[in-house]
């Protein structure tokens, strides 16, 4: 449906975008997923024709769009700010794509209507962009795009703005809708929790790179940068030395059949448990979330370890506790090296041994 | 030492911010005073007694001398000369300088920063030295008529003794403020607002004429009355530039001040011009506090 490839836009000498590829199936919702500066919505505004790339081509079903002006582009975008016109009314706002390609006055009139309805504003058509809330405000700017049947649906950081309820509840109803017009969409956002709960699949980006592409959980399970271990959920990252197999873990050692030097061990807060083998460190603070409880442990080494467990297992203030890794990801140069599942202490390797 | 804990909180504080309160109103009020004072003595005090004086002849409460204003073809040329004047000089400077105020929006760059200041120049020269560069610019054996000789056209006839030599002054010397003004406007409507209609489809003249232009309307409303004000009451440009005959209002009341000795006549001259400013100023003033309305 839509293919993005080698796309470059440099500023100044400075690389927003470098070298990005990637594809989206028709009715795929794709999140570009980054931090600040991280070249996303620069390479939104490439697929859309607001902003033209150095080098690279945007292709939507097959026909190269990349030297086509926004205005001859079948997408549609919604932006941050909504941008809605503040002379316009909300169904002035909604018709004016229909306006543009010249429909008749009951087309674009019926049309109107209808997406007013599928957002559920329908009451609001003739209410000014200052009398609406957020949130409504929000669903004017997708109606608006909705109505003129976008091949690409792009969202740059829609939802940013909004308190985070509301934002929530945005996302649920954004979900629902593009599942039911089956409707491409890419959408933007920092939010990795944003991301993870829409995306059909993520596009990680860093630097202006794509990092790496893949299904939330895929991401979240299987990182393959350092960058992308960090930036997607919660890490532990211990820099350790490599000898001989053996690696450094907080006071620990840990058997690793990888290559001897520098490495960074990253182990998700919920893949610790309790050994008696393991790391000692003291509950420093406990915070609990609801759901789980999430604890922060200073090592004997002065590290913070974050751990997170079931409420009923909630250790007390003060507490000394042992823990291992039953999961680590080990990187070389921001690259993954390998991912190890419960990997056995020296010590009681050697003690079963 | 100072016992710093045992002052009993609200009541020392609220007696001094009382006072302090006082003291703060008496001297807004004595700042305020002496402008108001001045607007009282210099102008509003004179207006009132000039418009009076207009009303009454030997005595007695009458409105001949606006009949004989609106009946006397002469006048009434000039008062139209005047006001079409300040409308056809106005419109044409408010399009020039919505023109130069869009490409600076959009624009950035040394090539945007020289017009930006070309633009603004003519707010720091005095109107007796534009009119007298024109006159020396298009005037006979001007620079203007020596260059098209150079080119070999020797029909030229100076422009500087008919309508056109005020126009281009005022068009010239009115093209700063509304700059600025309707860069301010421009400037509160944003990037986006254009990119989305961009991203619909539309083309230049329609995000122009449905975008811009209609959420431009407010500062474009508010720099025309600030320049047909200003040229229906411009006196220096008419002076030196124009034709004998017909002659803008502020010209026509020094003469039949100076040279006719008719005071009565120049004070009528007068209040016609300061209604039909007013008119343009209270409509300046409804705008502008909407403007205030919109933005709370």
């Amino acid at each position: 449906m839509l293919q993005i490839d080698s796309i470059t836009k440099t500023y100044q000498g400075t690389h927003a975008v470098r070298d990005a590829s990637f594809r989206v199936a028709r009715g795929e919702l794709v999140c570009l997923l980054g931090p600040s500066g991280c070249g996303k919505s620069t390479l939104l505004r490439i697929i859309s024709g607001l902003t033209a790339c150095d080098s690279g081509t945007v292709s939507i079903e097959g026909v190269d769009m990349t030297s086509s002006p926004a205005n001859r582009r079948p997408t549609a975008m919604v932006f941050q700010s909504h941008a809605l016109w503040s002379h316009m009314n909300v169904a002035q706002n909604v018709g004016f794509g229909l306006r543009v390609r010249g429909l008749p006055k009951a087309e674009i009139a019926a049309k109107t209507a209808a997406v007013l309805d599928l957002v559920g504003l329908s009451a609001f058509a003739k209410r000014l962009p200052a009398e609406l809330s957020g949130g409504q405000a929000q669903r004017v700017a997708l109606a608006r795009c909705l109505v003129v049947e976008p091949k690409v649906l792009l969202m740059d950081e829609p939802f940013s703005a909004l308190d985070a309820h509301l934002r929530k509840g945005l996302r649920e109803e954004l979900k629902a809708l593009q599942g039911r017009l089956d409707l491409t969409t890419i959408f933007v956002t920092h939010d990795q929790e944003e991301a993870m709960e829409l995306a059909d699949r993520i596009v990680v980006m860093q630097g202006g790179q794509v990092e790496q592409v893949g299904p939330p959980g895929a991401l979240y399970q299987n990182p393959s940068t350092l960058g992308v271990a960090q930036f997607i959920g919660a890490m532990n990252t211990c820099t350790s030395s490599l000898r001989h197999g053996a690696v450094d873990w907080y006071g620990v050692t840990l058997r690793m059949p990888l290559p001897d030097g520098e490495v960074a061990l990253l182990c998700r807060p919920e893949d610790l448990s309790i050994d008696p083998n393991g790391a000692a460190a003291r509950v420093a603070r406990v915070i609990d979330l609801g759901p789980v409880t999430k604890v922060n442990l200073i090592t004997e080494t002065g590290d913070l370890l974050t751990w997170t467990c079931p409420r009923d297992q909630a250790p007390d203030l003060g507490r000394v506790m042992t823990l291992l890794p039953r999961r680590l990801h080990a990187f070389r140069g921001g690259a993954l090296m390998g991912l190890m599942d419960v990997p056995l202490p020296a010590q009681a390797q050697g003690a079963t041994a | 030492m100072p016992d710093l804990g045992t002052t009993s909180g609200g009541i020392a504080p609220r007696h001094t911010q009382r006072t302090g309160l006082g003291l703060q109103a008496l001297a807004g009020l004595a700042l305020v005073a002496l402008p108001v004072g001045l607007l009282v003595t210099l102008i509003l005090w004179p207006t009132v007694r000039m418009v009076t004086a207009t009303f009454l002849i030997d005595g007695n409460l009458s409105s001949d001398r606006y009949f004989a204003f609106f009946n006397d073809t002469y006048t009434r040329a000039n008062l139209r000369y005047t006001l079409e004047m300040g409308l056809v000089s106005a419109v044409v400077a408010l399009a020039i300088s919505f023109g130069i105020a869009l490409y600076l929006r959009f624009s950035a760059g040394r090539i945007a920063t020289l017009i930006h200041g070309l633009s603004l120049f003519p707010l720091f020269v005095p109107s007796i030295i534009i009119s007298y560069a024109l006159v020396r610019f298009l005037g006979p054996n001007g620079l203007f008529q020596l260059m098209l000789e150079q080119v070999g056209f020797t029909h030229y006839r100076t422009p500087y003794l008919t309508p056109v030599g005020p126009f281009l002054a005022f068009v010239w010397e009115n093209i700063p403020l509304p700059v600025l003004v309707l860069s301010a406007g421009l400037s509160q409507v944003s990037d986006h607002a254009v990119e989305a209609a961009r991203d619909l489809g539309a083309k230049a003249p329609r995000i122009l004429f449905e975008i811009l232009l209609p959420q431009m309307r407010r500062s474009l409303l508010i720099a025309f009355a600030l320049i047909f004000m200003g040229i229906i009451g411009a006196f220096t440009v008419p002076y030196m530039l124009g034709p004998p005959a017909p002659e803008m209002m502020s010209v026509f009341m020094q003469r039949t001040l100076g040279n006719l000795h008719d005071p009565e006549s120049a004070q009528v001259q007068a209040v016609v011009l300061m209604v039909i400013s007013s008119i343009v100023g209270g409509f300046y003033i409804a705008t502008m506090v909407k403007s205030s309305e919109a933005v709370r």
